[in-house]
């Protein structure tokens, strides 16, 4: 079977050959026969008469034009999607420069020690902004309070982070640490305690900031 | 007779352009159609979004227990899970069946946060941080919350992406920034 097809190609290939390498013929005569007072050229153009020709080209023109709108529409929608939109993971620069900073500053804003209020202040002024300024007020007011007296040593340290969203310049993250709060007066203990909160970071003057700080409390 | 030539010529070529233009713009608008739907990075970002949800989901799934209707609970925690945690949840089933049905609890869970750590395609594997509130209902007591730090790793199987392995994150003093495997 396979040789009789193998010759059967092989022959056709021969004949395209011959075929390509036989001069043209010269051109044909006219097919439809001018008639008195026509001109050749319209008949000249082949078998598609003028109407249909214009009937084709307009449907195409139609069809065409249909198709880019929806193609277009399409593209829109896919490059619309809101999982598009966030960038998390997409954009690794981005996802560990957010990533980076956010533990950077939990490390630094959720830390205190009754020796050098002033770090922790100075943190909260570079990390912090918006409504997080309170948010962390608030958080570090009885360990403040108590700070000098009981001697206390509170740390913080991110043990993981995932980003759940970027969106340009705003972005969310997931954060679970280990704090430990250690109180080095005579008979002071220490407590620890595993934390797990979201911050909502903003980009500002070049440099990623807390603007919320999200306990899931109800 | 020239002048119906002269309007049909017209006419032609005025289609002729609209023809070439629409057909111009049906190319480009379908090459950014192809493109986006192509995009790695969409595909990426979509399976990443699918990792969470089927992360979510299945964590939901895992904390949701009800001592009347242990089988249906149980059944939804296994088909979440595949590979060694499959393995684990078929192995304490019948000890933890008896264990529910002694306590008779009820169990819900919400998530409150997850996000998505890492992601290898190609793999199938991925990483996930879910942060869950658990409520245990106990009979003639009220009920309890508590809230669970949990670091999952996720295998795409030929049914969805499954939990393969699902733990607490640690609290110690060591920082570690991988799911523990």
């Amino acid at each position: 079977m396979s040789t009789t097809r193998h010759m059967v190609n092989r022959q056709r290939r021969l004949a395209a050959v011959k075929a390509r390498e036989t001069p043209t013929p010269a051109p044909r005569a006219p097919r439809p026969r001018p008639k008195s007072g026509e001109k050749p050229a319209r008949t000249a153009r082949g078998a598609v008469p003028r109407p249909l020709l214009l009937a084709l080209l307009t449907l195409l023109a139609v069809l065409a034009a249909a198709f880019a709108v929806f193609a277009h529409s399409r593209a829109e929608a896919a490059r619309d999607l809101p999982a598009l939109r966030n960038t998390a993971l997409t954009d690794t620069a981005r996802t560990s420069e957010v990533k980076g900073t956010v533990g950077q500053a939990v490390d630094a804003v959720f830390s205190y020690d009754h020796a050098a209020p002033g770090r922790t202040e100075k943190a909260a002024d570079k990390y912090l902004t918006g409504k997080a300024v309170g948010q962390h007020r608030d958080m570090l007011a009885q360990v403040r309070s108590q700070g000098d007296r009981q001697k206390l040593v509170l740390s913080t340290t991110v043990t993981h982070s995932g980003v759940e969203v970027i969106d340009e310049d705003r972005a969310r993250v997931l954060v679970f640490a280990d704090q430990s709060n250690t109180s080095t007066a005579k008979g002071g203990s220490a407590t620890h305690a595993a934390a797990m909160f979201a911050v909502d970071v903003v980009h500002r003057g070049g440099a990623w900031r807390i603007a919320n700080i999200d306990t899931f409390s109800r | 007779m020239a002048r119906t030539t002269f309007r049909h010529r017209t006419k032609l070529s005025l289609a002729s352009a609209a023809a070439a233009l629409a057909l111009g713009f049906a190319a480009w608008t379908g090459s950014s159609w192809y493109a986006a739907a192509h995009d790695d990075s969409a595909h990426f970002a979509r399976t990443r979004d699918e990792v969470l949800a089927a992360g979510e989901q299945a964590v939901l799934n895992m904390n949701t227990l009800d001592h009347r209707d242990l089988e249906r609970g149980l059944d939804a925690w296994e088909q979440s899970a595949t590979g060694d945690l499959l393995d684990e949840l078929r192995e304490g089933r019948v000890e933890f069946e008896k264990q529910v049905r002694t306590a008779r609890t009820v169990t819900t869970a919400d998530v409150l946060s997850g996000a998505v750590t890492e992601l290898d395609e190609r793999e199938g594997r991925a990483g996930v941080l879910i942060a869950v509130r658990i409520t245990v209902d106990p009979p003639k007591k009220k009920p309890s919350t508590k809230e669970s730090r949990l670091l999952g790793e996720l295998t795409r199987t030929g049914d969805g992406w499954k939990l393969s392995g699902l733990g607490q994150a640690p609290a110690g003093e060591t920082p570690t920034d991988t799911p523990s495997d």
